[in-house]
């Protein structure tokens, strides 16, 4: 209320600071008659001190949602829709996409981007509530590149501050088992081919876990993993009649595609398995190779515990190659797993039992060959030529010259009057 | 078995990146005819030279700006950089080496047990991030040294940081933590 002043229409001192539009005036509370005004229009001098706003600079764009905001909060709840998820999930997609596009760097990203987005956020919402989706999933609904998802799932990631917790292996297992057309017969699938899912989805889980101690999991894409360890635990249900079916096969006639790395998960499975069936005392016996041990994963998986406690060594242990293999690692990694391993695989034939190999990561076990560089041979004798760009190295300036002087000097009086008795 | 303070662990420097400035604008064109040893990027408007001596290979651009990579220590970047403003010197430019900086310097390590990438990421929740369906590597950051290390099963790591003293502590602070993670069977 400013002081002193009073409506001529009533006489009251309410009056109240009022602008309507950009005109500011002064206005009766009581009455609401128009005290005075603020000048509505500028003039050409005032202008001329205004400068241009950019869309982009003003703050239009975040009280605004955009057309392509609208078209991706669209696509978001379209691919939920797709994927049959929960209604929360929706919405928590829908919140994380309008969160990333406030940040300037997704608004002015390409289209592609902002496409790519779309899938992140239903991923991120999705981990979150451990629902099974992969990657892999999502780009092949979205046509897009995984390299450009991986970039981009970094960059929000990072931009939202989440905390995403990694994929749930039980849950991708029980899913992805699931979507194998193998429960009931057709006229592609005969009936020797057909299994019951929960036992198959439960002896994956089994092999699943076993091949997760084993350093078959670790820093691997998961799904390769888990569709050889369904084709093994398929197998090994009714292996008299499924022994000669492949692992290409198996997954056309299940209508799932088969991934590249698949079949060195498989042989690399077997191997495993190898081992174990070694330690048990009925199993030696049989000479086992990698197509008849599917007959005996029921037992093996039975007891996969202390099969595989016995069958691989943990580091330096109290077996006489464990002071071998200590000394091995002294050496350095490559070179010594290299020579234990070999002289693991050296299995007697006969009643004894096979020596424990080490249980590490495949690719330790096969360290590639690398090249050794031979060292160079130095024919130096030192009487050589120095160029002229080297000689400025080997000559003091003079003012070098100089300082040493003085520092020589400095020397010789320090050590003449310091000289001890 | 407790994590030893006193285990010693070789970190191996591969690669230290350093930026320098000559104060004056370098024609790139001449540099490229008399210089020797050189590759003219005329697309990108920079000229890539190679040292023999320090192995180091230098992107040098028209405004005086300066990249070195490929030594192997922070003095060996320095002694390279210095070098190559001697040979620009000697092709007839006004140069004043200043401004010399190491931007980052990237080292491999080797830890003597493998790691369990899925516990490791479970126990240090913000600082990793673990996406197996991307890279085989566990992404460790330390924002307050301002370095990344990658955390591979095999137990050897990756470090790149800003100068080697802040990979050297970058590497002393994750040893108990990949410690508790390292592999025992069952």
């Amino acid at each position: 209320m400013p002081g002193g002043g009073h409506c001529p229409d009533c006489g009251s001192t309410e009056l109240v600071e009022d602008s309507h539009y950009s005109q500011s005036q002064l206005v009766c509370s009581d009455c609401g008659c128009v005290v005075t005004e603020g000048v509505l229009t500028t003039t050409f001098s005032d202008e001329g001190n205004l400068r241009e706003v950019t869309y982009s600079r003003s703050t239009g764009e975040n009280e605004q949602v955009s057309r392509s905001q609208q078209r991706g909060l669209r696509r978001v709840r379209d691919l939920c829709r797709v994927l049959q998820l929960p209604s929360t999930f929706e919405d928590t997609a829908v919140a994380y996409y309008q969160q990333a596009y406030r940040h300037s760097g997704i608004r002015a990203a390409r289209l592609q981007k902002k496409e790519v987005l779309v899938g992140c956020c239903v991923l991120i919402t999705c981990r979150q509530h451990n629902w099974p989706l992969t990657m892999g999933t999502i780009c092949t609904l979205l046509y897009a590149d995984l390299d450009v998802f991986s970039g981009t799932y970094m960059q929000i990631v990072k931009l939202l501050g989440l905390d995403v917790p990694s994929l749930c292996l039980a849950d991708l297992v029980k899913t992805y088992c699931s979507s194998f057309r193998l429960f009931q017969a057709s006229p592609s699938v005969p009936a020797k081919y057909v299994e019951d899912k929960e036992k198959m989805v439960s002896r994956t889980l089994q092999l699943v876990e076993l091949a997760d101690e084993t350093w078959l999991v670790t820093g691997r894409h998961p799904l390769p993993v888990i569709t050889a360890a369904t084709f093994l635990a398929w197998q090994s249900l009714q292996p008299s009649e499924r022994l000669t079916c492949s692992l290409a096969r198996f997954c056309k006639l299940a209508n799932v595609d088969l991934p590249c790395p698949a079949s060195s998960r498989l042989q690399e499975l077997l191997a495993v398995l190898l081992r174990m069936a070694e330690q048990l005392a009925w199993l030696q016996v049989l000479r086992l190779d990698k197509r008849s041990v599917v007959k005996h994963i029921g037992d093996l998986l039975q007891h996969r515990h202390t099969l595989v406690r016995k069958a691989f060594r943990d580091g330096p242990a109290e077996s006489e190659a464990g002071e071998e293999e200590q000394q091995g690692r002294g050496q350095g990694p490559g070179q010594g797993k290299e020579e234990v391993a070999s002289s693991s695989l050296d299995l007697p034939k006969g009643k004894r039992p096979a020596s424990p190999a080490l249980l590490l990561p495949p690719c330790m076990l096969k360290p590639p060959k690398r090249v050794c560089p031979p060292p160079p041979i130095s024919t130096a004798t030192g009487d050589e030529d120095i160029s002229d760009s080297e000689i400025e190295q080997y000559l003091r300036t003079p003012q070098e010259v100089r300082d040493f002087q003085k520092a020589q000097a400095a020397r010789q009086a320090a050590t003449g009057v310091s000289n001890p008795p | 078995m407790d994590a030893d303070s006193d285990v010693a662990l070789d970190i191996l420097i591969t690669n230290v990146v350093c930026v320098f400035r000559t104060r004056c604008h370098l024609n790139l064109r001449k540099i490229a005819l008399e210089g020797a040893n050189v590759i003219y990027k005329h697309d990108v408007g920079k000229v890539l030279m190679k040292l023999r001596k320090p192995r180091i290979t230098a992107t040098i651009w028209s405004s005086g700006k300066i990249i070195c990579t490929g030594a192997t220590s922070e003095e060996e970047a320095k002694f390279g950089a210095r070098r190559l403003a001697r040979s620009l010197q000697k092709l007839g430019f006004q140069v004043i080496f200043t401004d010399f900086k190491v931007v980052n310097v990237l080292a491999v390590c080797n830890m003597p047990f493998e790691i369990r990438l899925p516990e490791f990421t479970k126990n240090n929740r913000p600082h990793a991030s673990y996406e197996p369906e991307l890279h085989p590597a566990v992404c460790y950051r330390i924002k307050s040294l301002r370095a990344t290390l990658q955390i591979f099963s095999t137990g050897s790591i990756t470090v790149t940081g800003p100068n080697v003293k802040a990979v050297a502590t970058a590497v002393k602070q994750i040893y108990p933590f990949v410690f508790e993670s390292r592999k025992e069977i069952l």
